[in-house]
């Protein structure tokens, strides 16, 4: 035996980093070949892709504001999979905290400066309490939260559908798909760029932190690593389970709340945009860190909005979630392989084997 | 397949000379990063012997089983079976090659019924086999083998001694005639061990092999042909059992010879028994959640300075009064008195800060978190406290500082903190666990079995640490089936039966008979049955 592949029980951040990256260069290989199949140029096509998001002001600018909603709810995700807990709600809870923040920017009349933070308050207010029953129920019923969580996903939708053409619809355009123009907005920073942007980097920022230098943090990890272990170290699990699912539920009702009032500036279906479904995707990127959300989320901004432009070129919108699921695909392949180091299988040597500072026989 | 019956004899069977062995090993090396876990170990094993495999807990022995097994690659070195050199890529084509192995830490399903366990996973699973098929067939296994099984028992609730035997029969029912059992019997109470015995004989009989890894002499001496030692990852020599003495094995095993000490006399200036009790149970009962006593009126009184040793056959509360006095487990009635005032109810964390140790009984699942590092495992009773928490933070370094220091007290070579503490070897877990428990034992130390799944220089060690603890004033529980362990250790003995304490006596004056009666729920005095008359008392 010359050589034998074996598999190794932990990756170096390096490795695994050099092993996603190929990946995601295999998955853009097949993606320009399938379209150079199809008869398109894909030489083309990526220098289209690439003015269109990196290289120039529209493209970055465009950039940010599919970020800021995919870090939040990436953050949301990742926060609920430290303890072991999969919040498959992030869409509904978006939905929710969109709802609560149009309540009141519509309805109650006020400065900005007071109406802003009120909208973000009772956005989160009822993104929290979107999760509460799931979190509730598996806090100290043990029961099951993706089937709950992703359920009530349905229900905020159409919850939002109907506010939007139904109660709340717009009066004075007669639109009927969405509610008026909100009379407040995210002051901008940059071009179309809001307020909301550096926000959802600093919460992102601070989540790392708080998950890995403080006390909550570490009993949260010893809570999702072993629950049976947290109880014998007195870290009380179900109240730890509650709260991360809140703040959890917390972070994605913000991303709607910015959405609402930074970026769309009015209440209708759709809104959400599967960003609560994309920060699944950014979580199983990040693989439990939020500091590795930052990578993840700007990958899936960068593969959104390149689909934007596709379908500008007649490729149909399903081609975003072919390229996601083939980049995703590529990953997890790419993450078991980091695993496996080639070893040079010696024969049966005689005599000892020095190792270290001493010669080789 | 042999027929049973003609293994009435159970020594080992004559093999023509010539024969080859069943499995070979050249120069096998398996390097782990900044670890020589096995270095050019060579070994054969015959067919019908039982071949035990002894050394120090790190020496590498469950590390080569899992070479053997194709669990590990190993990175120099030939695997020979019947002759013929062999490369397991993967665990299923050692069982296919007839090895099977029931390592250290099962691998049941927990929640899957012992039939379904036995199936999972095998190629003569009847395809949409019911679950009465799985359990006739079941059935029919347990009696060819002769290892009895409850095929429509769910596994979690079974015990350790019968788990093992399931994780045995689906080893066996796969045709396996090189069977490699990892530390046994460490879970095993001595009936179990007979039984467990007499099969291995029974299936060494028909010209099969065993290879055997335990840390207790005796059992080793009692059953094996031959026994190899492993010290530091290398075969340091293969004897026939015949010549071999504990003592001769122990010497050769660590390497230097092991000295042994009256472990019940105080160290000169070592702080007397204290007057009053430190800790205290009042009638305390337990139910489990089917709402059966499986503590009962437990009264007792613990000193600091003194070492309380806990007798009894596994499972007849041990569990329930070592979580009962860590503060785990609530109290369904009774009290639990701290310094003679009321203790908080089932808080772990309010125990721990008023100086409770717990070395769990069992500490992966309970004690550590095994995927997480060696760092985070070790900082998991003082987090909460200076240097490592203060203002609600979680200082890493200090953390790394701490496990530092835990790993030096324990003498545990690890090659880095941020390895994950489930690549530690069993023993050497256990080691980290007594250490940190030890650390924050400033009153009150529960030990539930802290010399099991080590090797005999570090149970000397462990006991060291219980006496110094004892020496400078701390109150000892020590929970133990080592009736020898106890009588060398502790100052008084209880002993436990269906959750009852029949008897609490002085070790000065007890004696392995009275003792032995009182576990079988017999009192010293009469003889006759006490606390006994109900079954359901005594759970699995
Ligand atoms: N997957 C792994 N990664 C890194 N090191 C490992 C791994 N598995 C084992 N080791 C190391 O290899 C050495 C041998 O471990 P092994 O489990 O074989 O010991 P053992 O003889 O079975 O000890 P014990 O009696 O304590 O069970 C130990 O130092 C251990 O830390
Ligand atoms: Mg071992």
């Amino acid at each position: 035996m010359a050589g034998t592949l074996q598999r190794q029980p932990t990756v170096t951040p390096a490795r695994r980093l050099a092993w996603r990256a190929g990946a995601v260069v295999t998955a853009l290989a097949i993606t320009t070949l399938f379209l150079a199949l199809s008869g398109r140029d894909p030489r083309l096509l990526a220098d289209l892709v690439v003015r269109s998001t990196v290289g120039s002001r529209f493209g970055l600018e465009d950039l940010a504001l599919f970020l800021t909603p995919l870090l939040l709810t990436g953050a949301a995700v990742t926060v609920t999979g430290r303890i072991g807990v999969w919040n498959i709600g992030a869409e509904g809870q978006f939905y929710a905290g969109a709802i609560g923040a149009t309540a009141v920017g519509l309805f109650l009349p006020g400065p900005a400066w007071l109406v802003l933070p009120l909208m973000a308050a009772s956005g989160i207010a009822c993104g929290m309490g979107w999760i509460l029953v799931p979190a509730l129920a598996r806090a100290y019923a043990g029961v099951n939260e993706i089937i709950t969580t992703l359920l009530l996903n349905f229900v905020a939708g159409l919850l939002t559908t109907y506010l939007a053409v139904g109660p709340w619809h717009d009066r004075v355009t007669g639109a009927l798909a969405s509610t008026g123009r909100l009379p407040v907005r995210i002051p901008e920073i940059w071009g179309v760029v809001h307020w909301g942007f550096p926000i959802a980097l600093v919460i992102v920022l601070a989540l790392a932190w708080l998950t890995t230098r403080t006390r909550w943090g570490y009993q949260i990890t010893i809570g999702g690593a072993n629950e049976q272990a947290a109880r014998y170290a007195g870290i009380p699990v179900r109240a730890r389970i509650l709260g991360v699912m809140l703040l959890s539920g917390g972070l994605a009702a913000l991303a709607g709340v910015f959405e609402v009032a930074g970026t769309v500036h009015r209440l209708q279906g759709g809104l959400a945009n599967n960003f609560g479904y994309f920060g699944i995707v950014v979580a199983v990127l990040a693989r439990g860190s939020c500091l590795n959300v930052l990578p993840a989320a700007l990958l899936m901004a960068f593969i959104l909005n390149a689909g934007i432009v596709l379908q500008t070129q007649q490729l149909t919108g399903s081609t975003v979630l072919a390229i996601t699921g083939l980049v995703l695909f590529m990953i997890a392949i790419a993450d078991e392989l980091a695993h496996y180091q080639p070893v040079t299988v010696r024969p049966a040597t005689v005599g000892p084997i020095t190792v270290g500072k001493e010669a080789r026989p | 397949m042999t027929d049973l019956l003609h293994a009435r004899n159970d020594g080992p069977p004559p093999i023509p000379p010539g024969t080859p062995p069943i499995l070979q090993l050249q120069g096998i090396c398996k390097y782990f990063p900044g670890v020589i876990a096995n270095q050019d170990v060579s070994l054969d094993i015959a067919p019908g012997e039982i071949h035990a495999l002894l050394g120090e807990n790190g020496a590498g022995k469950s590390t080569l089983m899992n070479v053997v097994t194709g669990i590990y690659q190993p990175d120099g070195g030939e695997i020979i079976l019947d002759g013929y050199g062999q490369v397991f890529a993967a665990p299923q084509d050692a069982i296919r090659a007839g090895i099977g192995m029931v390592h250290q830490h099962f691998k049941l399903v927990p929640a899957f019924t012992v039939a379904e366990n036995i199936h999972l996973g095998w190629r003569d699973t009847p395809f949409l086999a019911s679950s009465k098929v799985l359990e006739t067939r079941t059935r029919a296994l347990s009696e060819r083998f002769g290892f009895s099984v409850r095929p429509d028992a769910i596994v979690a609730d079974l015990s350790a001694g019968e788990q093992q035997r399931v994780e045995i029969l689906r080893v066996l029912a796969r045709q396996a005639r090189l069977l490699i059992l990892d530390e046994p019997t460490a879970v095993l109470t001595p009936a179990e061990t007979r039984d467990l015995f007499r099969a291995l004989r029974a299936f060494r009989a028909q010209g099969n092999a065993v290879i055997l890894i335990s840390h207790k002499l005796d059992e080793v001496i009692d059953i094996s042909d031959r026994i190899s030692i492993l010290r530091a990852g290398r075969n340091v020599g293969t004897y026939r059992t015949a010549d071999c003495t504990a003592a001769g094995l122990a010497t050769t095993m660590v390497g230097r010879e092991i000295v042994r000490r009256d472990l019940r006399a105080r160290a000169p200036g070592a702080t007397p028994i204290a007057p009053t009790p430190v800790l205290s149970l009042r009638g305390a009962t337990c139910r489990d959640p089917r709402g059966v006593e499986t503590l009962r009126d437990v009264t007792l009184d613990l000193h600091g300075g003194e070492i309380l040793g806990i007798a009894g056959v596994a499972g007849n509360g041990q569990r329930e009064l070592t979580q009962v006095l860590t503060g785990m487990m609530p109290l369904s009635a009774g009290e639990i008195l701290l310094d003679g005032t009321p203790a908080p109810l089932a808080d772990p964390a309010a125990f721990a800060r008023a100086g409770i140790g717990h070395i769990p009984e069992d500490r992966l699942r309970s004690g550590l978190a095994p995927a997480l590092d060696i760092t985070d495992n070790m900082a998991l009773r003082e987090y909460d406290r200076p240097p490592i928490g203060r203002h609600g933070l979680y200082d890493h370094t200090a953390a790394n500082h701490l496990a530092q220091t835990i790993v030096e007290a324990a003498e545990v070579r690890v090659p880095d903190l941020a390895t994950p503490i489930r690549n530690l070897s069993g023993g050497n877990q256990q080691r980290l666990v007594a250490r940190r428990e030890i650390r924050i034992a400033s009153r009150v130390l529960v030990a539930a079995y802290p010399s099991r799944g080590l090797d005999i220089g570090a149970i000397a060690t462990v006991l060291r640490y219980l006496t110094e603890l004892r020496d400078q004033g701390v109150a000892v529980v020590l929970v133990s089936e080592d009736l020898e362990e106890l009588l060398n250790v502790a100052d008084r003995i209880g002993v436990l039966f269906h959750g009852r304490l029949m008897a609490t006596i002085d070790a000065a004056t007890a004696d392995m008979e009275t003792i032995g009666l009182l576990m079988g729920g017999r009192s010293a005095h009469n003889g006759a049955p006490h606390g006994g008359s109900t079954q359901d008392g005594g759970q699995a």
